[in-house]
């Protein structure tokens, strides 16, 4: 409020507006006002007290078992921080951090260069069927992971498998194991993935391309730039937040891989190539009732995307400030 | 302003009331019907019986829900404290060490306390039995299973998984071996034997064959679970109490499991198709093995994937003898709100009659041991395995199975040993290399 009060439009907006409270803004919140008081709250209510039960109340239990030997159906007696140290020494735990973060990578990148790509493409005005191609790109999306991942491990089978099919044509190269190697299965979760999301981030670079507006374009086709050069100075730079918001989507996506590994083995491979940090967490929970210490798994994640999330921010208070100059 | 608040509040309760009224309220269901609600997994629940089930009682209506094996497990666990929909339960038996233990057998309803009722006299099943009356019908060590620590009996068993060898005879023909099913079963008394056969066949494999991928078995790494439940005892081992003492670091069966197994896979013999997976499917078809270790109710499996293999199939003894691999448990959840009903239900599926017609359609082997010297089961032959005496096969491997105990983590030791064989199996360590690893693994089971 005080923003447009000072008449200087939303540039200025301040990231972070919570630091702003001052003492002399001790008035009731402007939206509630606006709902006479009364009827803010019960409409509110609802979200809030399912988040409170399916939200809050889950963490808070988790929590409490990270320090037990938990039995669901049995006594579970008290362990202290054993659970956590007996983390940090466990060989599978880093493991499930490598292989998380290179299949993030694997599949964060890719993904966002296909998604621009596309985005730019359906931009073009003179594109027939527009909706028709924008409507289809979510289709791998509302596709089950598990129909994904059975048809994806016929393209990538070792020895019948279309992928290995068109390999073997070319003489010299062997055939190549999708299961077995590490990046190769690392490849295999993380085309997948791209698979399953491309076509929902390419909707969102295409959303915000069409925000630019065609003065830009104009004016740099005036100039006698060319449609790579205004691709790339016009489009790009405009993205930044965009890619950002991808970025951060993404990698909280990232960290959570679970059903595309668990359906290729339920154990993360035999060297557990591909076993992810909430596959790690399952299993250790669903498989070896280790309840207590699957607890502590969730806890040190949490920490991890708190850690990624900062230097996300980081990250992005720089880029717009970049971008606001 | 506190009169506000206490305003708002008021509307606050209202409306967490009204959405809790409509998560809660279920909607009504007429009187006289009956819902059963299985949860299952695989081929345990037949739909051909459950129409037939359905017809004789049209009141009760059943509802299979099915799950794979494990995320099943969980849920079972979670609705055993929550109470759950279910009436009937299937668990696996390399989980019956799990429910058999400590305070566990409360989840499920103990059979001995339960009477048929006189609703399925005309079908064959008497009133007024309880569990301890049907034991007699069933072999006497599968029984056991789902009888709990505390002498509950909180499962009945659906089958056994009773192991043979089945083999393409077209294929044996061709790399000049016997195709005769006795012949081909005195090829291989021992594991050695079968693994040197193996030999013979890949030799006569053309460099293009081998290229391919081709073997002699499916999976080297199903000769593991094969010769470890020819033993007496796994990973646990009975000591008089419940939970049994651990014995994967001594067990010389293990050790004896594992080197079969590596040897067979230093000479070469797998085709390494990891058993359902896409590439096994299709290599079902293109001849890429020339046996498969097959359970029973394997052989359904093999019949819907690679039709065109009819009548090339035959079956023949299990090197050594006597071979196990799964089976299933019935129980009734102790919250089921209709156990009389379920047991009514599950007394007449698991009948004689019931589970010979499951063997004719599925090929689940019956853990009914009345049925064992019935000429029914005995001359059964399958036209897809040529002709096979498939119940007599079966039986005999059957008869020869010695109970092994299972241990409360049963299921994981194994798959941990599995995938050590799976590194073993695709050079990515060394045999001794593996093993430690494993052990290491198993360690961690119990640490902490």
């Amino acid at each position: 409020m005080t923003i447009i009060k000072d008449g200087k439009g939303r540039q200025q907006a301040p990231l972070t507006p919570w630091k702003q409270k001052s003492k002399k803004e001790k008035k009731p919140l402007p939206g509630v006002g606006s709902l006479d008081g009364r009827w803010g709250y019960p409409a509110i209510a609802p979200f809030f007290i399912i988040f409170l039960i399916f939200g809050v109340a889950p963490v808070a239990y988790s929590i409490y078992i990270s320090f037990f030997k938990w039995d669901p159906l049995g006594e579970s007696e008290f362990n202290g921080i054993n659970n956590f140290i007996f983390l940090f020494q466990d060989s599978d735990f880093w493991l499930a951090l490598r292989n998380t973060f290179s299949i993030w990578a694997l599949s964060t990148f890719p993904q966002m260069i296909i998604a621009i790509s596309l985005a730019a493409i359906l931009r073009n005005k003179r594109l027939k069927g527009k909706s028709f191609w924008r409507t289809i790109l979510l289709v791998p999306n509302i596709t089950s992971v598990i129909a994904i991942t059975i048809v994806f491990q016929q393209l990538f089978g070792r020895d019948y498998g279309l992928i290995n099919g068109i390999l073997g044509l070319i003489p010299g190269v062997d055939h190549i194991d999708f299961i077995e190697g590490i990046i190769p299965s690392h490849i295999q979760i993380a085309t997948m993935i791209t698979w399953r999301w491309v076509g929902y981030n390419t909707l969102i670079f295409l959303a915000s391309m069409l925000a630019i507006p065609d003065e830009l374009y104009e004016s740099a086709s005036v100039d006698g730039a060319t449609k790579w050069q205004q691709f790339k100075y016009v489009t790009l730079p405009s993205l930044k937040n965009t890619i950002t918001f991808v970025l951060i989507v993404g990698t909280i996506g990232g960290l959570q891989v679970f059903a595309e590994p668990q359906q290729l083995a339920p154990d993360g491979g035999s060297t557990k190539q591909f076993l992810t940090l909430t596959l790690f967490l399952y299993n250790q929970a669903f498989l070896n009732n280790k309840y207590g210490y699957a607890a502590a798994i969730g806890i040190a994640i949490t920490f991890i995307v708190l850690i990624i999330s900062a230097i996300n921010f980081v990250i992005t208070r720089k880029i717009s400030g970049e971008g606001s100059r | 302003m506190n009169k506000l608040t206490t305003k708002n509040a008021f509307l606050g309760a209202i409306v967490a009331l009204a959405v809790s009224v409509g998560v809660l309220t279920a909607p009504a269901k007429a009187a006289d019907q009956i819902t059963l609600t299985i949860w299952t997994f695989g081929e345990v629940i037949q739909p051909g019986l459950q129409r037939e089930y359905q017809k004789l009682h049209p009141e009760i209506k059943i509802i299979p829900i099915k799950n794979d094996v494990d995320p099943l497990h969980q849920k079972t666990i979670l609705s055993c404290q929550t109470g759950g929909p279910a009436d009937i339960i299937a668990f696996e038996v390399p989980y019956s060490g799990y429910w058999r233990t400590g305070n566990r057998p409360s989840c499920f309803q103990d059979l001995r306390q339960m009477k048929t009722s006189d609703t399925n006299v005309a079908a064959g099943v008497a009133a007024g039995l309880s569990a301890n009356d049907i034991k007699k019908n069933y072999l006497a060590w599968r029984w056991e299973q789902g009888v709990a620590f505390n002498d509950n009996v909180i499962g009945i068993p659906t089958d056994v998984g009773g192991l043979q060898v089945a083999y393409r005879a077209d294929l044996f023909k061709k790399a000049g071996l016997p195709t005769d099913r006795v012949a081909v079963s005195k090829l291989w008394p021992t594991w050695d034997a079968f693994i040197a056969t193996g030999q013979k066949y890949v030799a006569k494999l053309t460099p293009a064959e081998k290229k391919a991928g081709k073997g002699f078995i499916d999976d080297a790494g199903s000769i593991y679970a094969a010769v470890m439940n020819q033993g007496t005892v796994k990973y646990y081992q009975p000591d008089g109490t419940d939970a049994g003492k651990l014995v994967y670091k001594t067990n010389p069966q293990i050790k004896k499991a594992w080197d079969t197994t590596v040897k067979a896979l230093d000479a070469g013999i797998g085709a390494r198709l990891g058993q359902f997976t896409s590439d096994w499917n299709i290599g079902m078809n293109k001849g890429a093995m020339a046996t498969i270790l097959a359970p029973a109710w394997m052989l359904d499996y093999i019949k819907k994937q690679a039709p065109d293999t009819k009548g090339k199939w035959d079956i023949a003894d299990l090197p050594v003898g006597g071979g196990n691999q799964g089976g299933t448990e019935l129980g009734i959840p102790s919250y089921s709100k209709n156990k009389q009903a379920a047991y009514d239900f599950l007394t007449w599926y698991l009948a004689p009659e019931q589970q010979l017609k499951v063997f004719k359609t599925y090929g689940l082997f019956p853990s009914t041991s009345v049925l064992y010297d019935d000429a029914a089961l005995l001359e059964y032959k399958d036209e897809f395995f040529s002709n096979a005496p498939i119940g007599q096969i079966y039986t005999k491997g059957v008869l020869k199975l010695k109970p092994i105990f299972e241990g409360e983590l049963q299921r994981k030791i194994d798959s941990t040993f599995g995938a050590g064989l799976g590194r073993v199996a695709s050079k990515k360590m060394t045999s001794a290399k593996s093993y430690a690893l494993v052990i290491s693994d198993i360690d961690k089971l119990f640490k902490n």
